[in-house]
């Protein structure tokens, strides 16, 4: 039942079918058998927690991207700095789910400290895509995305912080939504990029993503940067006409003189589905985005994002916590604790994110940055002014395959590849859902809405999921 | 030998008090080690910062009272570096945005009045509390997170004197404002002294060193008396300064090299992610401004210029705001100010001292206070009776006004005086007789007066009708 | 002009050490991203704008600042499932030269 929808799920509870226990004995049976293959979770619980709320979510199972703090349950955002790390507090969206009677029966695996993109640098190892072992699932919430795939559970919450909850989603075939800034409280998910960091959902419709969404969203006390604003109960406004809604995608990014067949395919996918949001009553125009902006996202991007991740993560030193490493003077042990802690590729991008930072670098290079940061925003935002939402691609490409040296800095600018950006740079709510398959790889399209307006980018891409046929996708495997 | 001139620059960090710590809400005070804590104290992964409306209502009252123009919007940076006693790796501070800039205060050092000007006041948190035994060091982190005000004052101070009356009017306006107590032997005020020399024919300012984390007044002094020698020596010598932070060697009394300019540490500041900015409303100012209370400064202004009350007297009233409130809720019933100020500073102040006691022991209500000093100035009672009625008052614990009362009211009815002059006069014939022969025995006349009436007859009274009596034989 | 002396000392600030090999990789991805920072510095308008610290203005003030109550979380007992070394309730590491 795990691999079913929410619905379907709380009718069965319901009428009694089945129990909460014998639906977290389904997650977890399942979450074992495919681990050695997927590697999808850092922990499987093995004792159901009590469930105490009443909510639609009562009674069932969910997995939490392991960079979630849960009092007294490992906790270690797939690095080996924190390998043995028990947190001493909730975070916020699990307290919420707690409160709400879903039940955790699992953490799952990322790409370190949520700084990667391809599921792959995990300490505990990759994480495999469902749809095709021999390919990635993507980053960094490589295992909440997976473990939906595969129908161990119905939901799971990730983290976005450039992409990465939509990019996994696009790779593995489920709905990823990244809402706006602020919209959930971040209270508890260890900072990346804490200007760009979002917390989200995973989950197999725009349904449950919204039923998910309806439980954690909320102003958080402990959150200065969350959302006051109460825009009403998601669930309420998915069905909607969106008769008359107008989207725009980029031409820049469409108009590629290629020879990849891949990509042509994933735009004659496009292509159809931005018809079928025609024939929704939509008006989808093409647009033209100043190409030079567009090139600049992502070593905008990576300037902001490893600028802040090196400061957030300065607490990584052994003393307090985390897997400390013996020294003859409290340098020595701070040294050899970051230096057996964090892989190479960390390393690397803290060297970056440091040197950016550097008083004599900042104007030209943190600073200009965030300058690029804005005009891109301004840009979207004035966009907004006319259009109710942006329709993309999620990404060029379908899943790669292993072997791929993708996290190395590329020279590459491929804008399909960076867009999903945008949502951050702007805190713009951003979903991704399945819209097909080429070579056998599911294929994702993106709509990314005005700031604070999560409930009308769901309405949409709701509507749109219908017609698209691939509600409730689930890559079973025998 | 050219002479130089020192220019000295101040960095006063103070914790200020309130019930929970700056970002955090774990208690700011008192507590078993490691006791006071909070998630977010210890910087575990995923913990965000807070801010405490106490901390910044108070570092906007500072401000104001420093004179500064206080920012519009409130926003914090981060001060990225690694240290054991910093759990973030990070401080959370104000870097681009301070809270008051171009301020000022007005010390008096030797009777003559100056301006310092200071750079700016900016909120930030504590790190924690480190124990240094012989081979390791324990951690507390209690402290770790309570806010702190660091005043910045602007280099132009020029002698340690300066320097002391500076602090010292500083520190006395948090007290005034209950912003800190400000105990330096607690660690809750800490002073970064900036030193340069400059020769008298040189226009700008020498290489400035500093000098971190000093705890006392008293070291303050002693640290920048032992850097100017220290940079004199070098420059007479003909060497040169280098930009460099030292510490002091109490034991020693010499300062310390830390580090060099090459080994600054860059503390790579931006703008703190997770504190949007706030915007400051006039409400809130309104309020602040509204709870207030007039500062030593105006309140010295006041005693000398509208009581008459002298420069000493004045500052003497006004070291203590305790004292200072005291003195004003008294006269606010009507007595006159300078015999109030005249009792207090020339007779309580000292009784006090003696008996080894605070201003927080008198027992004196301001009215009964009051209505006693105008028995006085209404010339019921003498000031010596005045002082009896008050030391018995405090000696024994007893209501002042019924003390006053039994002591008596002052004899200042001319016929009545009088009277009694001529009674004395009738008593003591002997004693007129050496007057009519030409003696001088004034005094003992009065004397003998003083001593019919137990010293209640009005003195100044006394004198003129018993020379009126006198003539008259 | 970054040299693998620069790197090292960044990597030195951050308090942990790389491999050698680590450091060649690191000089390409440096070169590849300066580039690309330089052709940002280049772009039309960027120097007439504000960096961007927020994604939107939150409008908040100071009716939103944390009322000055005091509770604390946690103690030493808490914190002691994730400490190595201590002693009298704190937490002990080798002596701290200033």
């Amino acid at each position: 039942m795990t691999n079913k929808l929410i619905d379907e799920i709380r009718s069965s509870l319901d009428n009694g079918e089945i129990d909460s226990h014998m639906l977290f004995e389904e997650a977890v049976t399942k979450a074992k058998e495919y681990q050695k293959e997927y590697n999808c979770f850092v922990t499987i619980l093995d004792e159901k927690q009590e469930e105490n709320g009443n909510s639609i979510l009562r009674g069932i199972p969910y997995a939490l991207k392991d960079n979630i703090s849960t009092k007294g349950i490992l906790t270690t955002a797939s690095s080996n700095i924190l390998k043995d790390y028990i947190p001493l507090y909730d975070a916020t969206v699990y307290k919420k789910l707690k409160e709400a009677g879903a039940v955790l029966m699992g953490k799952t695996t990322l790409d370190e400290l949520a700084m990667g993109g391809t599921g792959t640098t995990c300490h505990t190892g990759i994480v495999r895509n469902p749809w095709d072992k021999r390919r990635m699932i993507g980053g960094s919430s490589a295992g909440s995305a997976a473990c939906v795939a595969l129908g161990i559970v119905p939901f799971s919450i990730g983290s976005d912080t450039g992409d990465s909850i939509r990019k996994p989603a696009a790779y593995g075939g489920v709905v990823g939504y990244k809402p706006t800034y602020g919209r959930v409280s971040r209270y508890g998910l260890f900072a990346f990029a804490s200007s760009l960091d979002h917390v989200g959902v995973f989950a197999r419709s725009v349904k449950d993503v919204c039923y998910v969404m309806d439980v954690i969203k909320g102003h958080d006390d402990k959150d200065m940067t969350s959302l006051v604003d109460h825009d009403g109960v998601y669930i309420d406004n998915i069905n909607r006409s969106v008769c008359g809604k107008k989207l725009f995608y980029i031409k820049e990014a469409i108009d590629i003189d290629s020879n990849s067949g891949e990509l042509k395919k994933i735009i004659d996918n496009f292509n159809t589905t931005i018809e079928k949001c025609r024939e929704l009553g939509m008006i989808v125009e093409e647009v033209s985005f100043r190409k030079d902006l567009l090139e600049a996202i992502y070593p905008a991007y990576m300037c902001i994002s490893c600028a802040e991740a090196t400061s957030n993560n300065s607490n990584l030193t052994g003393i307090a916590f985390g897997n400390r490493v013996d020294g003859h003077s409290i340098n020595d042990i701070m040294i050899k604790t970051r230096t057996k802690g964090f892989s190479e590729l960390i390393k690397r991008r803290f060297v970056l994110g440091s040197y950016v930072l550097q008083k004599e670098n900042q104007e030209k290079l943190f600073l200009n940055a965030g300058r690029i940061r804005r005009l891109i925003v301004d840009k979207m935002n004035e966009l907004f002014k006319n259009y109710d939402g942006l329709i993309m691609p999620s990404i060029g490409e379908i899943a790669p395959f292993f072997d791929k040296d993708s996290d190395r800095l590329s020279d590459e600018y491929l804008i399909l590849g960076n867009h999903l950006v945008i949502g951050n740079f702007g805190g713009f709510p951003s979903i991704s859902i399945p819209s097909g398959f080429v070579d056998k790889m599911p294929v994702s399209v993106n709509i990314t809405g005005r700031a604070r307006e999560d409930a009308l980018v769901l309405n949409i891409a709701n509507k749109l999921e219908e017609v698209l046929g691939y509600r409730g996708l689930v890559k079973e495997n025998e | 030998m050219s002479s130089y001139i020192p220019t000295i620059g101040l960095e006063v960090h103070c914790e200020l008090k309130s019930n929970s710590k700056n970002f955090s809400s774990s208690k700011n005070g008192e507590g078993v080690v490691n006791s006071n804590l909070s998630v977010v104290d210890i910087g575990y992964p995923g913990i965000l910062p807070v801010v405490n409306k106490e901390a910044v209502r108070k570092s906007l009252m500072v401000a104001l009272a420093l004179n500064c123009e206080i920012v519009e919007k409130l926003s914090f940076d981060r001060k990225n570096y690694y240290y054991p006693d910093l759990p973030k790796g990070y401080q959370i501070t104000q870097f681009a945005n301070p809270i008051g800039i171009n301020g000022y205060v007005i010390i008096n050092v030797d009777g003559s009045e100056r301006k310092i000007t200071i750079h700016d006041t900016h909120l930030e948190e504590d790190t924690a509390n480190m124990d240094h035994l012989e081979t390791y060091s324990l951690i507390d982190y209690n402290r770790a997170g309570i806010p702190l005000l660091e005043t910045v004052s602007d280099p132009c101070m020029h002698s340690s004197k300066e320097a002391i009356a500076y602090l010292e009017t500083l520190r006395n306006i948090f007290l005034y404002l209950d912003a800190s107590d400000a105990k330096a032997d607690m660690g809750q005020i800490r002073v970064d002294i900036n030193v340069s020399l400059q020769r008298e024919d040189e226009n700008k300012l020498g290489t400035r060193v500093e000098i971190k984390n000093i705890n006392s007044f008293a070291t303050v002094k002693e640290v920048i008396e032992v850097e100017i020698k220290r940079q004199q020596e070098i420059l007479e010598s003909g060497g040169k300064i280098e930009q460099e932070t030292r510490r002091y060697d109490e034991v020693n009394k010499k300062t310390v090299f830390m580090r060099g300019k090459v080994d600054a540490i860059d503390y790579k500041y931006y703008r703190e992610p997770n504190i949007p900015e706030i915007k400051i409303t006039e409400e809130f100012i309104k309020k602040i401004k509204k709870d207030m209370p007039t500062l030593e400064y105006e309140r010295k202004r006041k005693y000398i210029n509208d009581y008459g009350i002298s420069f000493i007297d004045a500052a003497t009233l006004t070291k203590d705001k305790k004292l200072s409130d005291y003195f004003e809720d008294i006269i606010s019933y009507g007595c006159q100010p300078k015999d109030t100020s005249n009792i207090i500073v020339g007779f309580l102040l000292g009784y006090l001292n003696k008996n080894d006691k605070g201003i927080s022991s008198i027992n004196i209500a301001s009215k009964d206070f009051s209505d006693v000093i105008k028995m006085m100035t209404d010339g019921k009672i003498s000031n010596k009776q005045l002082k009896d009625i008050f030391t018995k008052s405090l000696d024994e614990d007893k209501n002042i006004l019924e003390i006053a009362k039994m002591t008596g009211n002052q004899i200042s009815d001319r016929k009545q005086i009088r009277e009694i002059i001529k009674e004395v006069f009738n008593d003591n014939s002997k004693i007129i007789e050496d007057y009519k022969n030409g003696k001088n025995v004034k005094g003992f006349i009065m004397g003998l007066i003083m001593k019919k009436t137990a010293g209640k007859v009005n003195p100044s009274l006394t004198n003129e009708i018993l020379a009126e009596e006198l003539e008259k034989l | 002009m970054i040299t693998k002396d620069i790197l090292k000392k960044l990597a030195s600030n951050l308090m942990f050490e790389m491999e050698e090999e680590e450091y060649d990789t690191l000089e390409k991805e440096f070169a590849i991203f300066l580039k690309q920072m330089d052709l940002i510095a280049h772009i039309k308008d960027v120097d007439g704008v504000e960096p961007m610290t927020f994604p939107f203005e939150l409008d908040i003030n100071d009716h939103f600042l944390r009322s000055d109550v005091a509770n604390n979380e946690i103690n030493f007992d808490d914190m002691k499932v994730n400490v190595k070394d201590y002693e009298e309730n704190k937490i002990k590491v080798p002596k701290v030269v200033e």
